[in-house]
Formats: structure tokens, C-alpha cells, sequence
């Protein structure tokens, strides 16, 4: 059991701390439950190019000064954007609490009147550019992209990726910001979580002094996402600048952490995690069809999503790739999965969670998760309990569940001819 | 009472940090053995080095200390490729093994109550691997595609194009996965010729870090390995750079490009250099941190980039001074012309009190947080002895960087900074960038992406 200890402030601000003197270092990590999926259609990549904004100074910290006092103190920092969330931390010397406290605290509540167009224009160069690195200039770049495209109905916003459009980040505007920000960067949508060598008292002190005052909003927007099955899988091929043809696929799945979420996680290390588990064992060691294989699902709270990708090796058609992943999937669907199979999974499972544990920032930024997506930061806790308790039929019945065409998508990138 | 928040709030008096003690063995037959108890996770760390690695390779044999480490987990012991996988997973861990141009590697990750079982496949694995030909036919489709796949890659293609211009035939001019010529030419008799070799006790060192006692690692590793012959040590082959006379741009054309991955640089240091700390601060300073001049240059005043970098590769003998850079097409030769300006800038010994105490102060504070893990430690070990640095080496870092003066670094910058004589290397669209760049007044040359030289057009 982790010494977690939480509580609220007046304004809602959720802070957890955990108390850790193995090293002289200390974690602050920001949860903003807010994320892509709060934007609407011709704001794509807006929450995205946000969080870059909150980067570029604030009331009593200069532009690129946020990055510079950590920095020169010998912390480490960043922030990362996902559909359903902003995460914001550092990592600093544990004599430097108070001045994480101050930095996350300006941006938190002295943000606007910082803010001007010239930022903004900058930024959003910088995140065109990210843009292209990452998706437009390299092989495969927009996989995902395409197939959210065709995984979800386009008012069901985890249609586009966090990285948006270049349209639609062209068309971004300050006011847009400032909207953004009284929105949802507020203490009450907030989960402040601090790991590491300080005294709890003496935290608590700070946290109230830096945070306390910073006002809560109003109302939170009306926000209803339900995703409507089609009943049937999409599917396209894709003909791009890549040497090797890939087949994408995104199996819905429930929500991260239900049960079936949980098992799916499981199957996906038995059959895709290192030359033992079933895919990589019949594609890429016995038949040689297939350069590589991957399974994961990903944290998402709205709706589960497992995501299979597969290479296929040169002169192979992504044909044969795909019947050999479904007679695999099929295998498992029929015949189950060995009680050897289940302990390496689960073992898989336990040691990467301790991974996650062993550093201030990964444990910070894993309460901050159960935090914002169940509530309760103390899951941290039993998180791993369905994984020691599941069962070779849970996973069967995953396979025979979701693993199916009508629950499917699929996006075939081949080389241009 | 509101708190003043119009000035960054003053530190605590620091808590001092210490690097975990070291116990260091030698076994009879030469394998050092070190380890670092941290009781903090449950978790250990097994790592194997081997003091080999691509800079062995010649033109002929391109891929061979890469290919060699890729076949170490094709079976080890009495135990095939997938039963090895098997017995790993069954104990929770993570096996790992790679090459770089210094060295060979293995690592293996463990729950701690499982170092016992994980101990006893690690020694199989780097002493007793099958090297089965098989093995070697998988391994060589699986590289033959990942060499081909590498085509379609403007990184990838800007970063072997910049080594084999700098560093020709020599070792460091290959790419460590080799390429498609020698890697169909490669045989198993090659790959168990080079195990025989280098994989000796007396050429490697195993490190165990985590919750485990020391005299119980050492004892395991003693079970493990003790057996392991020793053999005579193959000499290390010299890596030779070409000179640069002049400035030279090569543009590498990619009709579908976006973006220019530029590569900037000459030959830099080795690890070894007097100079490693200053040369680390500047480095720091110009390029090696997200505040750093042209990172702020190119990202922040501009937003040309995503992001601007600049690194000494620090290997055994010398290795890279690399900027990198991926621009929009339309802003190229701008962003070229900032680098080189910024270059000329660094040389003037021109620097900022702000940027020298930022950076050192950044330098000496950040040790604690890159060390937090098992493996962190395991890996810091393993670069000690790697490059032979003095047991002390953690405990003098922050006396060693905090001696480095504006003097120092206009020094090293000056000795080991050019922009007279660089080498440049753009994989973008030719038909966008390259008129531009024309007016930068240095010769440029079309080459395409296996290097060949095109006519100019």
C-alpha cells in the first residue's frame, strides 16, 4: 500500500501526497481533466496546441522562464495531451518544492494576462511542425489518424487525433484561449499530486498558499459522449510512401479498467509481447511472414480501444497477414489460452507496474490517472488485483467477444506503386 | 495573507544525495563484477557488457556486432528461442540485447524475488548462446526488412548519409545494422567467429543493481559465469574521419517531403577527451537542452522546428559533433544560415552570466533525477566501466562541472567548433529547398539516398 493521504481545497483543487524520502527529489504532477475530446469539429488539435500556450509564461513568469527556473535548477519537466486529459509536471531538487508550487499555481490561476497573439502564433508553428515530424513526413505517420477517422462518427470526438489539423490549427484565435482556459483550467478540474522527500505539513502549508486562493469556475459545459456501434467493420487500404505494407486495426473495447478492458490487456501480452506469445511466434519466428506485430490497449476513458498492427516482410501480401492474425485470434476464440500462458501475462503485468512505481514522476503521474478517471486515487492500490485474479476463460471470452470483424476496424497501408 | 508571488520563492537548504555504494569483484577467469544495492523497489537489474562493438566492423562486415548480439537470444543454454522466451516471461522479466558502435550489450530485468532462476539465463545468455544458423537466417530477414524499411525514413537516412560522408569507409562511416550488401553476405561462421573473440570475460563486466545483497549477487554471477574461458583480447582497429577542407552541402532529394531533416556537424571528442566537461556545458549551452541557443533560435523565436538539438557523440575515440533539425521546406536555408551564425556566435566566448550558471547549476542538480531506477544505476555502471572512469567519477561530477569558466568554453569552442568546415546534410524536396540554399554561397551536391552523386541539374 502506497502512504497515500488526499484531500480538497475550498476551490476543489484534489491534492494527493505521498510521502517518499528514498531520494532528495519531489514529483509535482497536474491532472487537468480536460482533453482533445473536449474540442468540437473545426478546432481540432486545440487542447494540444493549449497546453504548448501554458508553457509560454503567465503572470509573474516570463515567456520560456517556466522552462528555464526548473531547468536551472536541475529539474526536469514536460506536459503531454490525450483525448481525455492534460498532464503538466516536474521533477525538482526536494528543496525546490515551493518553486514547482509557484510556477504550476501562476499558470493555474494568473494564466490571461500573459497571453498574447505573438505566442500564440509561435506556438502554433511549433505544433505545425510537430504536426509534420511526427505524422506528415514519415512512413505510417497518420495511421492513427485514419483510423480514428474510421472508428468513430465525426460528433464523436475521439475522431481525430490530439494532434489536430493543420486547418484547424491555422484557425485557432486568442480568443479560443481564453475561452479554453476559463473552461477548464481550473482548481476544481484538477488533480495536484506531489511525490517524493518533503514533509506533509509543510506541503500542505504550501499548497494552500499558492493554490488556495486561485478562484473556482462556474458550471462545467454539458459534455455527453456515446459512441454508436456501426454493426459492422469499417475498413480501407491506403496506398502511401512506405516500403512495407501494415495492416492497422482498432478493436472497441469497454472503458479503461472494467474488467473485459482488463482481460483484453492480458490477451494482448499473450499474444503479442516478446517471440514466446502467439503472434509473434507464428508470424515473424515460424511462417517468417511478418517483420513485426504489436498489440496494446490504451488508456482511454470514454471508450476501450485495442490496437493490432502487424508488417508484413517484403514480397508478402497483407493478405496472408491477416488471415494468419485471425487464425491466431481464432485459436484463442476456440481452444483458450494455457495456464502458462496467464502466470507470464500476469507476471508481465506485476513487474511492469513496479517499473511504474520505482520513480516519483511515473507513481505521480499513475495517481494522477486514478485520480481523474475514477475518482479515487487510492485504485492505485488494487489496480493490479483483476489482473492476479483473471482467469484463462476471461480471456477467451474476450476473444470471442471483441476480437471479430463486426467490432473491428481496419486501415491497410500499402506502397504507392 | 496573500503570498508574494512576484518572485521565484527561495530553495530549502539542499538534502544531500549519494550514489549507491559499489562492490567491485574480479572473478578468476577476468570478469569484473559490480554491484549497487538499492532497496527502494522490488526490482533487479542484470546487465552485461561487452567491450565490442560496430567499431570492429569493416566495410566487408557491416552489421556483424549487431547481428551477433541480435542471435545471443535464438537460443542459450539448453534452451531454443521460444522456450528461452518462455522461461524469461515466466519470471516476469524483460531480456534485452544490442549493440552500439562501443560495445555489445544484455540486459534482463527482474521481479527480485526471481534474480536466483534470472541469473542462471543471463550467464547463458551472453557465455552459452546456441548461435544457431537458423537463428542467423531469421535474424537476417528480419534486418534485411528493417534496411529497407530504413529507405522511407528521412531521420534515418539524413543520419547514415552524415556518417558515411564524415567518416567514409571507416567503422563509424557504416550504419551498425549494416547494410543490404553485407548483411546477405553475413554467415554464421562470422557471428560465432566474432562471439569466440570478444565475448571473454576478460574483454566484458556483468552489473546487478536493486534490492538484492551484494555478496549474494556476487556469488550468483560467480555460479553464472565462473566457467566462461578466458581467451587473448583482439586489438581495437582505429576509426579514421575524413578532413574537411571546406563547407560542403549534400541535399539527399525527397519529392514527398514536408519537412527538411538537416544535419549540421564534423568530427567531434572522444569520450576520453581532458576537455569532456567544458565540452559538455557548451554543448549544453548551444544545443543540448530545451533552453539551449539554437533549440530557443529555431523553436521559440522562429517556430521553424518542433525542436533543434546539438550532441558530442562521446565514444571511444571520436565520434560526431551533430546539429539536428527538421524544418518546413520554405524556411531551410534560414534555418541553416541560424545554425551556422549561432555556431560562429558560441566561438566568440560571447556568453551570458545567466546561460553559464543556468547550465551548470541544470548539470550538477539533474544527476539524482536521471538515477532513480535500478536500471538507471545499472546503466551508469556499466558506462564506468565502459569508458575506465574513476570510482569516484559520481561523487566528483558536481566539483568537475562547477570548475568549467566562460574562459573554458570559448576554448573548447574554439578548438573544437568550425563552421568553416562543415559538413551539411538535408533530406528534403530537392525542387523546394534547393534554390535557397543556393544563396548561402557553399558548394552543394545531389546525391541520392545510398550516397551515390547525382548531376547537378
Amino acid at each position: 500500500m502506497l502512504a497515500l493521504e488526499q484531500y480538497h481545497l475550498d476551490n476543489g483543487l484534489r491534492v494527493v501526497l505521498n510521502e517518499d524520502h528514498s531520494a532528495p527529489l519531489v514529483a509535482i504532477n497536474l491532472w487537468y481533466h480536460v482533453g482533445s475530446k473536449n474540442e468540437r469539429p473545426g478546432r481540432t488539435g486545440f487542447a494540444h496546441l493549449f497546453e504548448h500556450m501554458l508553457f509560454s509564461g503567465s503572470q509573474h513568469v516570463g515567456n520560456n522562464e517556466h522552462f528555464r527556473y526548473v531547468q536551472s535548477v536541475g529539474g526536469v519537466l514536460n506536459g503531454t495531451t490525450f483525448f481525455d486529459r492534460t498532464n503538466y509536471f516536474e521533477t525538482l531538487p526536494s528543496n525546490y518544492l515551493a518553486l514547482g508550487l509557484w510556477l504550476e499555481s501562476d499558470r493555474m490561476g494568473f494564466f490571461l494576462p500573459a497571453l498574447t497573439q505573438e505566442k500564440l502564433d509561435i506556438q502554433r508553428d511549433v505544433v505545425k511542425e510537430e504536426r509534420r515530424q511526427r505524422y506528415d513526413n514519415v512512413p505510417y505517420g497518420t495511421a492513427f489518424e485514419r483510423l480514428l477517422n474510421l472508428s468513430y462518427s465525426p460528433d464523436y470526438s475521439y475522431h481525430w487525433p490530439t494532434i489536430g489539423s493543420m486547418e484547424d490549427l491555422g484557425a485557432a484565435s486568442l480568443d479560443d484561449v481564453r475561452s479554453f482556459f476559463s473552461t477548464w483550467y481550473r482548481p476544481d478540474n484538477c488533480t495536484l499530486t506531489i511525490v517524493g522527500d518533503f514533509s506533509s505539513d509543510e506541503a500542505k502549508t504550501l499548497v494552500d498558499q499558492y493554490f488556495g486562493e486561485i478562484a473556482p469556475g462556474g458550471s462545467f459545459p454539458p459534455f455527453d459522449l456515446e459512441r454508436k456501434p456501426f454493426g459492422h467493420e469499417a475498413r480501407e487500404t491506403f496506398a502511401s510512401h512506405v516500403q512495407l505494407p501494415r495492416v492497422y486495426r482498432l478493436y472497441h473495447l469497454p472503458k479503461m479498467g472494467e474488467p473485459d478492458w482488463i482481460h483484453a490487456d492480458l490477451l494482448t501480452t499473450i499474444l503479442a509481447a516478446d517471440k514466446a506469445s502467439r503472434l509473434d511466434r507464428a508470424l515473424v519466428h515460424e511462417q517468417q511472414i511478418a517483420q513485426d506485430v504489436a498489440m496494446y490497449v490504451l488508456p482511454t476513458e470514454s471508450t476501450g480501444i485495442l490496437m493490432l498492427q502487424a508488417t508484413a516482410r517484403e514480397g508478402v501480401q497483407i493478405e496472408a497477414i491477416e488471415a494468419a492474425v485471425d487464425e491466431e485470434i481464432a485459436r484463442v476464440a476456440i481452444g483458450g489460452v494455457t495456464e502458462d500462458e496467464m502466470t507470464r501475462a500476469r507476471n508481465r503485468a506485476e513487474i511492469e507496474f513496479a517499473h511504474q512505481l520505482e520513480t516519483f514522476d511515473a507513481r505521480a503521474d499513475l495517481i494522477g490517472m486514478m485520480s481523474t478517471y475514477f475518482g479515487d486515487p487510492t485504485k492505485v492500490d488494487r489496480w493490479l488485483d483483476p489482473y492476479r485474479t483473471a482467469t484463462a476463460e476471461n480471456l477467451a471470452h474476450v476473444a470471442r467477444k471483441y476480437l471479430i470483424p463486426e467490432n473491428r476496424v481496419t486501415s491497410l497501408f500499402i506502397p504507392e506503386t | 495573507m496573500p503570498i508574494d508571488r512576484t518572485t521565484a520563492p527561495s530553495p530549502d537548504p539542499p538534502r544531500p544525495y549519494h550514489f549507491p555504494h559499489v562492490t567491485r569483484t574480479t572473478l578468476p577467469n577476468g570478469l569484473r563484477v559490480l554491484v549497487a544495492e538499492n532497496h527502494n523497489a522490488p526490482l533487479v537489474s542484470l546487465r552485461a557488457l561487452v567491450r565490442s562493438g560496430a567499431d570492429h566492423d569493416t566495410r566487408q562486415t557491416a552489421g556483424l556486432a549487431s547481428l551477433t548480439a541480435d542471435l545471443l537470444d535464438e537460443g542459450a543454454g539448453d534452451r531454443d528461442a521460444i522456450r528461452l522466451a518462455e522461461d524469461v516471461g515466466i519470471l516476469g522479466g524483460a531480456l534485452a540485447t544490442g549493440a552500439d558502435w562501443d560495445a555489445s550489450y544484455i540486459s534482463l530485468d527482474v521481479l527480485s524475488g526471481n534474480a536466483d532462476p534470472a541469473t542462471a539465463i543471463f550467464g547463458d545468455v551472453i557465455a552459452r548462446p546456441e548461435l544457431p544458423a537458423d537463428g542467423l537466417e531469421r535474424v537476417r530477414a528480419e534486418r534485411l526488412n528493417e534496411i529497407l524499411q530504413q529507405r522511407n525514413e528521412p531521420s534515418a537516412i539524413a543520419g547514415k548519409r552524415f556518417a558515411n560522408l564524415l567518416y567514409g569507409t571507416g567503422a563509424y562511416g557504416n550504419s551498425i545494422i549494416g547494410n543490404a550488401e553485407t548483411v546477405s553476405r553475413l554467415t554464421i561462421e562470422d557471428v560465432r567467429r566474432f562471439f569466440e573473440q570478444h565475448y571473454i570475460p576478460n574483454n566484458s563486466a556483468v552489473v546487478v543493481s536493486g534490492d538484492i545483497e551484494s555478496a549474494a549477487a556476487v556469488a550468483l554471477m560467480d555460479r553464472a559465469l565462473r566457467d566462461w574461458p578466458r581467451r587473448d583480447e583482439v586489438p581495437r582497429p582505429n576509426v579514421i574521419a575524413q578532413e574537411i577542407d571546406a563547407s560542403r552541402i549534400y541535399v539527399i532529394d525527397r519529392p514527398q517531403a514536408v519537412q527538411s531533416e538537416i544535419r549540421v556537424g564534423h568530427i567531434g571528442v572522444a569520450r576520453s577527451s581532458e576537455d569532456y566537461f567544458p565540452l559538455s556545458v557548451m554543448n549544453a549551452i548551444f544545443g543540448g537542452v530545451f533552453n539551449s541557443r539554437i533549440n530557443l533560435n529555431l523553436r521559440e523565436r522562429h517556430g521553424y522546428t518542433y525542436g533543434a538539438r546539438s550532441q558530442f557523440a562521446f565514444r571511444r575515440q571520436a565520434g560526431p559533433f551533430v546539429i539536428a533539425a527538421p524544418v518546413r521546406n520554405e524556411v531551410t536555408r534560414e534555418s541553416v544560415s541560424e545554425v551556422l551564425a549561432e555556431l560562429r556566435r558560441i566561438r566568440t566566448g560571447d556568453i551570458e552570466d545567466y546561460e553559464l550558471d543556468d547550465t551548470k547549476s541544470y548539470l550538477m542538480g539533474v544527476f539524482p533525477a536521471t538515477v532513480q531506477t535500478a536500471s538507471d544505476i545499472a546503466s551508469r555502471l556499466v558506462d564506468m566501466e565502459l569508458y575506465g572512469l574513476p570510482e569516484d567519477y559520481f561523487d566528483r561530477y558536481r566539483e568537475n562541472i562547477a570548475a568549467v569558466s566562460k574562459e573554458g568554453i570559448a576554448h573548447v569552442a574554439q578548438k573544437y567548433l568550425d563552421p568553416d568546415r562543415v559538413l551539411i546534410v538535408i533530406v528534403g524536396n530537392a525542387q523546394e529547398i534547393r534554390e535557397p540554399l543556393g544563396t548561402l554561397g557553399i558548394p552543394i551536391h545531389d546525391l541520392d539516398i545510398d550516397g551515390n552523386k547525382l548531376a547537378v541539374g
